[in-house]
């Protein structure tokens, strides 16, 4: 299939930038989209043209390295798939196609489709365990964890940090990344412990990165390929208020 | 120990403050609403009310509740534009292709409707409280001597400017109001696939309600329904 491509292109973070149009032909619908991407770059190499920067590590849905919007949607058009899981047989022939990297305020662009997401590591460090050597490791099932509770930390941890929520958000809110890395540890014992002083932390930092407030418009729901809940945003706004009002870190 | 003022300006925290706030002012709503349709009733009815709600506990009653309306709308109007030029920063840039998925007109516009709200809120008192705005309809009384609240409302209604301006300013309240009730449970961390569903349903209907609940004073007026 030929595809017109309007592709962001910045050569660095003080380069103004633009979208510029590429037309490609010969796509097969069995590629992957990163796979019709690395297809144009091999091309504009050949034509002696800077390659298209994009991210991309795994490319089979679980390390949350890609991420571009594809026709104004975070991951494109298919519901709870990675930009390297969408096929090109999700498009057809003759298709135009908008690729923008992710906007959001926190998450400066670095060059064309790849954008610094270092806020995400800072936020998780600030909610994270010390570890201190305190004997041998547990027995397998000294602290039970009910089946549900499981899950639900479970379904919390899918989250690989992508950073699609943040670029679904019209505030570019982080809060159902920050509520999902919060929540997969306050579901289990272990995590009961600092709880209080994690909720607020967190949230601290989340505010620093200068990311947005929550309006609860839910785009970040319906944009994450792990299909992770905005219930886990409620969890952390209880969790929040308890640590505001009777936290004493 | 974080300081109160670190704390009250999280994002997280200033949304508590705008449910909590905005809740207070629905419930406002509903109060003001149900009192408001005792025009119905005819003019007995509603300029006795008038009058126990100025002398209620020897006036205080109305002060209490002016009180705690003043404080709650202050609250909610600081924080949502502290939150709005927050959210604005945040996405300073904005893709050139966006295609909205969940979020609404009504959701993205709360600012918005909200500022029209306090422009519509200073209009209503000069209108029916201060009597400064259309003061030929404020000024009478009826046959007890008691401030005649339905000739005014009904004589006011009576121009269709008025109501004209009413039915706008209502509509912008429900556009408000269609995403603030069931926004402001989640906020709340009231979520669960029990009943939240029912719940996201149950916001905008309930702010419908409230809506044409108000807006069928003028238009009854305006057609005659009451006289
Ligand atoms: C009739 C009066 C009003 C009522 C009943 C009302 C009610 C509410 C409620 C219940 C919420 C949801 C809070 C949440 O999402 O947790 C809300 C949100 C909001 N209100 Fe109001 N409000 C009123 C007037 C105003 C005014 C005068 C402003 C002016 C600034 C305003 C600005 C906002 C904004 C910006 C939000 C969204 C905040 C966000 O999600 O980031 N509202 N309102
Ligand atoms: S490259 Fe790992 S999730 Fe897409």
């Amino acid at each position: 299939m030929n595809l017109r491509l309007h592709i962001w292109r910045q050569a660095g973070p003080a380069d103004q930038g633009m979208m510029k149009t590429y037309d490609l032909a010969g796509v097969n619908e069995h590629m992957s989209f990163l796979e019709m991407l690395d297809v144009l770059n091999e091309q504009l190499l050949n034509a002696g043209e800077e390659p298209v920067a994009f991210e991309h590590d795994c490319r089979e849905g679980i390390c949350g390295t890609c991420g571009m919007v594809i026709n104004g949607r975070p991951h494109g058009p298919i519901a709870r798939t990675t930009a390297c899981q969408l096929h090109m047989r999700s498009f057809k022939d003759g298709d135009e196609i908008y690729i923008e990297p992710w906007r959001a305020t926190a998450f400066p662009v670095v060059r064309d489709l790849v954008v610094d997401r270092s806020a995400f590591d800072r936020v998780i460090q600030k909610g994270g365990f010390i570890s201190a050597n305190t004997g041998t490791a547990p027995d397998g099932n000294a602290i039970l964890v009910p089946k549900t509770d499981a899950d639900h930390a479970m379904d919390a941890a899918a989250c690989i940090g992508c950073g699609a929520c943040v670029a679904a958000c019209p505030n570019a809110s982080a809060m159902l990344f920050v509520s999902a890395k919060m929540g997969h540890l306050s579901y289990l014992p272990q995590g009961q412990a600092e709880r209080s002083t994690r909720a607020m932390n967190m949230v601290l930092q989340m505010d620093a990165e200068g990311f947005g407030g929550c309006s609860n418009h839910y785009e970040c729901e319906a944009a994450c390929p792990k299909g992770i809940s905005v219930e886990f945003i409620a969890r952390m706004n209880r969790d929040v208020a308890a640590s505001a009002l009777f936290g004493r870190d | 120990m974080r300081s109160f003022s670190v704390v009250w300006n999280t994002t997280i925290i200033q949304k508590w403050v705008m449910a909590i706030t905005g809740i207070c002012l629905v419930v406002f709503l509903l109060a003001h609403l149900s009192g408001n349709l005792l025009v119905f009733l005819g003019p007995e009815h509603m300029n006795a009310y008038g009058v126990e709600l100025r002398e209620m506990f020897h006036g205080a009653a109305i002060w209490v509740v002016r009180l705690g309306l003043i404080v709650a709308l202050i609250l909610h109007v600081l924080s949502g534009i502290k939150l709005a030029r927050l959210n604005r920063g945040a996405k300073a840039v904005r893709n050139d292709k966006v295609e909205h998925r969940t979020s609404t007109i009504a959701s993205r516009s709360m600012i918005y409707t909200g500022l029209l709200v306090v422009v519509y809120v200073v209009y209503h008192l000069a209108h029916f409280t201060w009597g400064v705005a259309h003061g030929e309809y404020y000024h009478v009384v009826d046959h007890l001597g008691r401030h005649d609240v339905y000739r005014m409302v009904v004589d006011s209604f009576h121009q269709p400017l008025i109501t004209i301006t009413y039915v706008i300013a209502m509509i912008v309240t429900g556009l408000h109001l269609n995403h603030a009730i069931s926004s402001a449970l989640q906020t709340l961390g009231i979520n669960h696939p029990r009943y939240t569903p029912m719940l996201r349903l149950a916001g905008p209907a309930l702010g419908m309600l409230i809506v044409i609940g108000f807006l069928s004073i003028p238009l009854g007026i305006m057609f005659g329904l009451v006289k």
